[in-house]
């Protein structure tokens, strides 16, 4: 749900009060009153009421920024400012974001719209909005120092161009950007086409999320700046799974997902069940012939990726970043690998010691999804989520997609586990074992190489 | 003295008066000094002030001090003894047992016998001599009974009475001392042993935290999951445990031993217990601010040293009193302190008489007399800065304590427990929580140590307050109770 807040402090009350003396109606109006999202959650599409129409998008965990005409330019009103942003139930980051969120809004216009956009800075340094892919006066561009000066704290600045170019596109600040960047700031701008295009089907359900990576160390909350590839929370959207809305979507759908990268390292997004084509990136639609069938996209880093499909086979699919560390929540990266390890006896001898131990990772992770151990506060679980068949032991880079039948063309709300029709899911065979026939193993002599497959102590995403 | 009858002629006169007005004169001078039974040692219980109570763990008249002189003596002290020692030793017992056991307390005790036996002899008349002569002159003949006794020493009876009361009193109030320091130093030594054997328990949790760490690392490298450097480094740790704890031993056995001997143990009786760990900090220390003035009133080296000017003046026969020296020179003291109230004043002196000396013909008795007052100056001197450095000895180790019981250890614990979540949440590994509990270990024992400082500290102060404690240095930095931060990953 978004709420008005009236950002002038009290301005609006006043001017009704004392009828317009110090205030002028001309400059009330020249700024919108700015709108916040209270929520984390994923809004359903905002349908435009004025301009020219167009199929609106879904922000994943997001909102569409809704806008004002003004005399034929569509006027928008970004706040940048501190936010309180729940990336998964339970966990709770302090980010900087735009109007009450991280990301900011999803901004939608239409090709060869007037724009608008007053920027409003609230943090405590100044600031600048890069229109990221956007054709724009270069004074437009939001270099901090190159294009303009950045906006100070407390002032409003006004970005004004036409969308020349329909795409997917981004925007961020360009103003101590390393800093604004890894606190949450940035946010999905998508141009619709005017009319039909070539290169630019007609879909059903429309996706768009930013990847995006915070360092906040386990049991606090505001993510440490300067890491840079070391992150330890891995979401889309400043949103982790399970806190990662699932994509529903109806059975034979055209679908689109847009992808944009502001991490420092790539992501593959791999979808199962489908095959998808990159039917465009930030540089416009992709040419027809130059499109091949796709099950993993590599998103690299700044990049944005249009994925185009069929969603012609039900279910729960899931969806996510194939580096399979990103598919976790907070977790150490010097861990000792503690697979195979006796602790037989040092397990008794270190609960003299500490009485609430238990030896964890000898066979494995996946305990960590079964057990419900006490975790530092204001911490997600490395690996969580239930599903209809028990833990799925995931999170960060995850979501599902659900293919249904039968859903009305706006409802995206979940419906729930998938129904696996009878004599479709992998099961447990019962029948006769025959016994098991390995060749010897090699004499193994101490001092020779023996190889075992273990994972990098040192984990570079 | 001599007396003679001359017999003239017919008639013998004896004159037999006045030999009996002297001699019951001095039967009469000394009928009153006999030597007491129990050697003495009462009076050394009363030259103690109530304060000495701290020391002794009782009113200093309860308190058992008993001159063994017989077989039968001994047989109940070692069978008290043996009481005592049957259930774990705690402080006040070991107290008992150093003021019944301590042999060269004993020593001591026989100084007083000897001191009082010495008074008693001085307080006695010599022998009277008798004579009998008998010498003819012509036809006189003149017979000579005498009874003489030594007039001098009759004449100077008093005196030399007073003297041996004054040197008896110096013997008691230096037993009087010697026996509060035997139990103070029971007390120190037996809050020592306890600590270490303490100490050496935690080391060996610290061995036991560091032996887990080894054998999983050694079962890591079996399985191929650690290297030989990995492997060396937890195997270091255990070695550095293992010095640890040997290090530990030695002085948890020292500490017993000097315990041993400030209670004069031997043989079965060192097969003591000790309790378990040390008392905890009272809960809170009463502000003394008084606590200089009070020790100058009641201290037994000032009131000896005091003691033996007097006895030094009368002695050199000095009475005619012109003036009184302070020898401390201290005027009024106002404490004041930003943060607490402003103490009431109070005044510290010790005044003793400078006397006139006359002529040049007293020179020597000038200067034994000076040599007095200097040598009570002195003591007064040393007993103040005692007194304070014991005191503030005593409230300082009690605040380093607090913090470390308060703040440190409690500090450690959060870390502990939080590090336990994050192994929980596979965010650090179970050596670092190994390491962790080191640390924790290591912080309880620097509270060990410090509640160890205070209970010695405090044996000082109250010692402090009643004779001459011998105050050790301030131990220096203690292993850091906390670990240097950041020494686990995220």
């Amino acid at each position: 749900m978004t709420s008005r807040r009236n950002f002038l402090s009290g301005a609006g009350a006043i001017t009704a009060a004392v009828g317009a003396a110090t205030v002028s109606k001309v400059a009330m109006a020249a700024l919108p009153e700015p709108v916040i999202q209270n929520r984390p959650d994923t809004m359903p599409p905002l349908m435009p009421n004025t301009g020219r129409p167009y199929n609106p998008v879904v922000t994943l965990n997001g909102w569409t920024l809704p806008w004002r005409m003004n005399n034929g330019v569509k006027e928008f009103h970004l706040v940048a400012e501190p936010v309180v942003r729940e990336m998964a139930p339970g966990f709770k980051a302090h980010l900087w974001g735009y109007n009450g969120q991280s990301p900011g809004p999803t901004i939608e216009v239409v090709e060869g719209d007037r724009v608008r956009i007053f920027v409003t800075n609230r943090l405590g340094e100044l600031t600048s909005i890069h229109w990221h892919g956007q054709r724009l006066p270069n004074g437009m561009d939001g270099v901090t120092g190159l294009n303009q000066p950045g906006i100070p704290p407390g002032k409003t600045f006004v970005y004004e161009f036409v969308a020349r170019r329909p795409g997917t596109f981004m925007y961020h600040p360009h103003a101590d950007e390393m800093v604004q960047m890894a606190m949450g700031m940035m946010g999905f701008w998508v141009t619709h086409p005017k009319g039909q295009h070539p290169l630019i089907d007609e879909v059903d359900r429309d996706f768009c999320f930013l990847l995006n990576a915070y360092d906040i160390e386990p049991g606090s909350a505001t993510p440490k700046i300067m890491t840079m590839l070391n992150q330890n929370i891995w979401s889309w959207n400043s949103r982790i799974f399970p806190g990662i809305d699932p994509l529903v979507v109806r059975h034979m759908d055209k679908v689109r997902i847009r992808v944009g990268n502001l991490t420092m390292t790539n992501h593959p997004i791999h979808l199962h069940g489908h095959e998808f084509v990159v039917s465009g990136t930030d540089g416009g639609p992709t040419p027809k012939g130059s499109r091949w069938p796709e099950i993993t996209a590599d998103i690299a880093v700044g990049q944005m990726r249009q994925l185009d499909f069929v969603a012609d086979e039900q279910g729960d699919w899931a969806f996510h970043c194939h580096k399979s560390h990103h598919t976790m929540n907070a977790m150490g990266h010097d861990v000792p690998t503690m697979i195979g390890v006796d602790h037989s006896g040092v397990a008794r001898q270190i609960t003299k010691l500490i009485p609430d131990y238990m030896a964890m990772g000898e066979r494995g992770m996946k305990d960590m999804t079964e057990m419900e151990m006490p975790l530092p506060d204001n911490t997600a679980p490395m690996m969580a989520g239930q599903g209809p068949f028990g833990a799925i032991g995931m999170g960060g880079m995850f979501s599902v997609l659900k293919v249904r039948k039968g859903l009305a063309r706006h409802d995206y709300r979940d419906p729930g586990w998938f129904k696996n029709p009878p004599g479709t899911v992998a099961h447990e065979y019962t029948g006769p074992a025959p016994a098991a026939h390995r060749q010897a193993p090699a004499d193994v002599q101490p001092g020779d190489v023996e190889v075992q497959v273990r994972k990098p102590h040192h984990h570079q995403h | 003295m001599r007396t003679t009858d001359r017999i003239h002629g017919p008639g013998v006169r004896t004159a037999r008066r006045p030999a009996a007005l002297l001699l019951s004169l001095a039967l009469g001078l000394s009928g009153c000094a006999t030597v007491a039974t129990d050697g003495g040692l009462h009076g050394v219980q009363n030259q103690m002030p109530a304060s000495a109570q701290a020391i002794l763990g009782q009113p200093a008249s309860d308190a058992p001090l008993t001159w063994q002189r017989s077989a039968e003596d001994r047989q109940a002290v070692a069978q008290r003894v043996a009481e005592l020692l049957a259930q774990p030793l705690d402080a006040e017992r070991a107290v008992q047992i150093a003021l019944l056991n301590h042999r060269g307390l004993q020593a001591a005790y026989a100084e007083v016998g000897i001191s009082d036996a010495e008074r008693v002899q001085a307080s006695r008349l010599a022998n009277p001599g008798f004579s009998f002569g008998r010498s003819s002159k012509g036809d006189e003949r003149e017979i000579e009974r005498g009874i003489h006794v030594n007039l001098a020493r009759l004449l100077f009876m008093p005196t030399l009475s007073r003297l041996g009361d004054q040197q008896l009193q110096q013997t008691q109030l230096q037993v009087a001392q010697k026996a509060l320091q035997v139990a103070a130093e029971a007390r120190k030594a037996h809050v020592e042993a306890v600590a270490a054997q303490e100490r050496r328990r935690y080391m060996q949790q610290v061995m036991q935290a560091a032996e887990a760490s080894a054998t999983l690392a050694q079962r890591m490298a079996q399985v191929g999951n650690f290297n030989r450097l990995q492997q060396a480094r937890e195997q270091g740790f255990h070695a550095e445990a293992a010095l640890g704890l040997a290090r530990a031993q030695r002085a948890e056995h020292a500490a017993r031993e000097r315990l041993i001997r400030a209670l004069g143990l031997w043989g079965a009786q060192t097969a003591f217990t000790l309790p378990e760990r040390l008392p905890d900090l009272p809960a809170t220390l009463p502000d003394r601010p008084e606590v200089e003035r009070e020790a100058m009133a009641q201290r037994l080296d000032v009131k000896a040293a005091v003691a033996a000017t007097e006895s030094t003046a009368r002695s050199l026969g000095l009475t005619r009193q012109t003036r009184l020296i302070n020898v401390l020179e201290v005027g009024g003291k106002r404490a004041s302190s930003n943060e607490e109230p402003t103490t009431t004043g109070w005044e510290v002196s010790l005044e003793l008489p400078l006397f006139d000396w006359g002529g040049a013909r007293v020179a020597r008795a000038e200067a034994v007399y000076l040599q007095a007052l200097d040598r009570a100056a002195d003591t007064a001197i040393r007993a103040r800065s005692e007194v304070r450095e014991a005191y503030v000895n005593q409230r300082t180790t009690y605040d380093i304590a607090r913090h470390l019981r308060d703040e440190v250890v409690p500090l450690q614990q959060r870390i502990s427990e939080e590090n336990l979540l994050r192994y929980n949440g596979m965010l650090i590994g179970v050596f670092d929580l190994l390491a962790d509990a080191r640390a924790q270990v290591h912080s309880v024992a620097a509270y060990l140590d410090a509640l160890r400082d205070f209970w010695v500290a405090q044996a000082d102060l109250d010692l402090a307050m009643v004779s001459s404690p011998s105050l050790s240095a301030p131990s220096g930095g203690n292993s850091p109770a906390l670990p240097a931060s950041g020494n686990a990953p995220h």
